[in-house]
């Protein structure tokens, strides 16, 4: 058998030695899939109805606003053109305004009743030039908005948990060392973990989309195939960043504290829950270097947008060096 | 006179400022079961480990039939670890097909299973493996490349009567079997039962060496226990003691 075939060998047997362990820890493997399914359903009834109660104003620029913005009941947040016509366009926001050289552009949604309100309010309050644009395209509720980020959370807890966390335990309980002992290379060792908690992540996101689908009927709107591809490049990024975390960790407590430092500023940053439209600028750059935004972004605009390739292009190429570092960084520093 | 297999020179091993192995010399014989012997923190499984392969010395060297360790020296020896944990959840035969996975021409699974009498307990998870069964298992995925040196580190530790018996019949077949064995022990009738040649070692120096005989003999005391506690002041672990 060649060295390649050998090495290969050894691989599948630790590949399928981990998948048999997940599998049979009908615990956690349970609840990796009935955890997403809770919250989605928990989140579907609570915010059912309308994405809003209130009227939605977006701004492009932040000087000289109409009077409209500040009034009672309007909630303004400040974004770009083309994310603010995206947000008009999904009804997410009931009017975009722009103050341009002393006249104010707006659109507004044909099929909103609230742009509807709001442009004739604006008419009636503004005494500059109006420039009036118009988009089409139907509400979405917050489970369409929503779905994506639990799936994409619940991929990001099961990469880092289920690579970084056991392989830190078995560090630990010397089983590393057992298996140093034999002629498995680090990077057999690792590609197996890598390939194994891929195949787990890539199953438990399908069947959970799949499930909740079949009930909640949500928006999607893309290529199922493209959907497939970022969830798989995803799932590689976020599991090889749990193995650069846990290659030279020695204690679970300390890997534990380390993967919560990673995974709650993504958690709170990469738009899991609410979209960061409107937040400070800091804090949209830093939400660019967390492997989860890309994921989501993607995701979104696959599934509410109908992105084709060419549109995710850049968030693909970010996950995969993501991969490249991750992986360069684990097989670099790993200690067995 | 035998070959000799491994050769040992100014074997030292440090961590930080905390001295573990201090110029240790020794050769060890094809075919034979050496021993070394000491208390806890005498440096035995700190030795053992440059033997392996697993830990470089500080200073001094290892020698494989009088050369450096080759490349693929991890697949002519077998080890049994002192403390092992396997994967979560995998029974003995998972473990057998994993381990027989990572070799070119492992034995034959049926004949490790009847060789140490796995049967009973093979679709077990191992985790729930009695301390006698468990050891058994180590042993087995130690021996599953068939090397043709051993290493066994404290085998025994923590196992009743009945199980170090047990244990102490399957190590001496491999003895029988012409493999050499190399065992750590703080256990003198462990000792004295399996090992052809000792080494007694504290605080990471060698105290005394030669045949288990020999030894109690020119001392002129009645057993290796004896012998340490004149030595040195501290007393080994006397296996009668420990299963009553």
């Amino acid at each position: 058998m060649s060295a390649i075939g050998r090495s290969f060998r050894r691989m599948k047997a630790v590949f399928i030695a981990r998948n048999l362990e997940y599998l049979r820890d009908r615990a956690s493997f349970g609840w990796n899939l009935v955890f997403p399914v809770l919250i989605v359903f928990a989140l579907a009834v609570v915010f059912s109805g309308p994405p809003r109660a209130l009227f939605t104003i977006t701004t492009i620029s932040s000087d000289d606003l109409p009077e409209l913005v500040e009034f009672p009941g309007v909630e303004a947040i400040e974004t770009d053109r083309p994310k603010a016509l995206d947000r008009l366009s999904r009804q997410q926001t009931d009017l975009v305004v722009e103050v341009v050289d002393g006249s104010v552009n707006y659109w507004v949604n044909g099929n909103s009743a609230s742009g509807a309100i709001l442009e004739l309010l604006l008419t009636y309050t503004e005494t500059r030039p109006l420039k009036r644009g118009e988009t089409d395209g139907d509400a979405i509720r917050y489970v369409d908005w929503v779905v994506p980020g639990i799936l994409g959370m619940n991929m990001m807890y099961s990469a880092l948990w289920g690579v970084g966390y056991v392989v830190v335990r078995y560090r630990q309980s010397g089983y590393l060392r057992r298996l140093k002992a034999t002629p498995l290379t680090k990077f057999e060792f690792l590609s197996a973990q890598v390939l194994s908690r891929l195949l787990v992540t890539l199953t438990a996101s399908t069947i959970v989309f799949v499930g909740t689908n079949l009930i909640l009927d949500y928006k999607m709107v893309g290529s199922i195939w493209l959907l497939f591809l970022i969830a798989l490049m995803g799932g590689l990024a976020m599991i090889t960043l749990g193995l650069a975390i846990a290659c030279r960790t020695e204690s679970k407590e300390f890997a534990d504290g380390l993967l919560n430092a990673v995974t709650f500023p993504m958690l709170l940053l990469s738009g899991v829950w609410f979209s960061l439209d409107g937040s400070p600028e800091w804090v949209q750059m830093f939400a660019q270097v967390l492997p989860l935004t890309h994921v989501l972004e993607a995701a979104r605009a696959v599934m509410l947008d109908n992105a084709g390739f060419a549109d995710i292009t850049i968030h693909l190429a970010v996950l995969v060096g993501f991969c490249i570092v991750g992986m360069a960084l684990s097989i670099k520093l790993f200690k067995w | 006179m035998s070959e000799v297999v491994l050769s040992v020179a100014g074997l030292e091993k440090s961590y930080d400022d905390v001295i573990a192995v201090d110029g240790l010399d020794f050769e060890i014989e094809k075919g034979e079961c050496f021993g070394l012997l000491g208390p806890n923190g005498a440096g035995k499984s700190t030795t053992l480990a440059m033997l392996e392969g697993m830990e470089e010395p500080t200073a001094g060297s290892v020698r494989y039939y009088g050369a450096p360790l080759p490349s693929d020296y991890q697949t002519r020896v077998g080890i049994q670890f002192q403390a092992t944990a396997l994967q979560d959840f995998l029974t003995p035969f998972d473990n057998l097909k994993l381990f027989s996975s990572f070799y070119d021409d492992p034995i034959p699974m049926d004949q490790l299973i009847e060789q140490f009498r796995l049967k009973d307990f093979l679709h077990r998870d191992s985790r729930r493996l009695s301390g006698g069964q468990r050891q058994r298992l180590l042993l087995a995925l130690a021996l599953v490349h068939n090397p043709e040196i051993v290493f066994l580190d404290e085998p025994t530790t923590g196992l009743d009567p009945r199980s170090r018996r047990d244990l102490w019949d399957v190590v001496s077949d491999l003895k029988a079997d012409g493999r050499t064995l190399i065992l750590t022990t703080h256990y003198m009738e462990e000792a004295e039962v399996l090992c052809d040649e000792l080494v007694i070692l504290s605080h990471g120096k060698t105290l005394l060496q030669g045949t288990p005989e020999q030894l109690i003999t020119d001392a002129g005391v009645s057993d290796l226990d004896t012998l340490f506690l004149s030595l040195t002041g501290e007393t080994l672990v006397k296996t009668q003691e420990v299963i009553e």
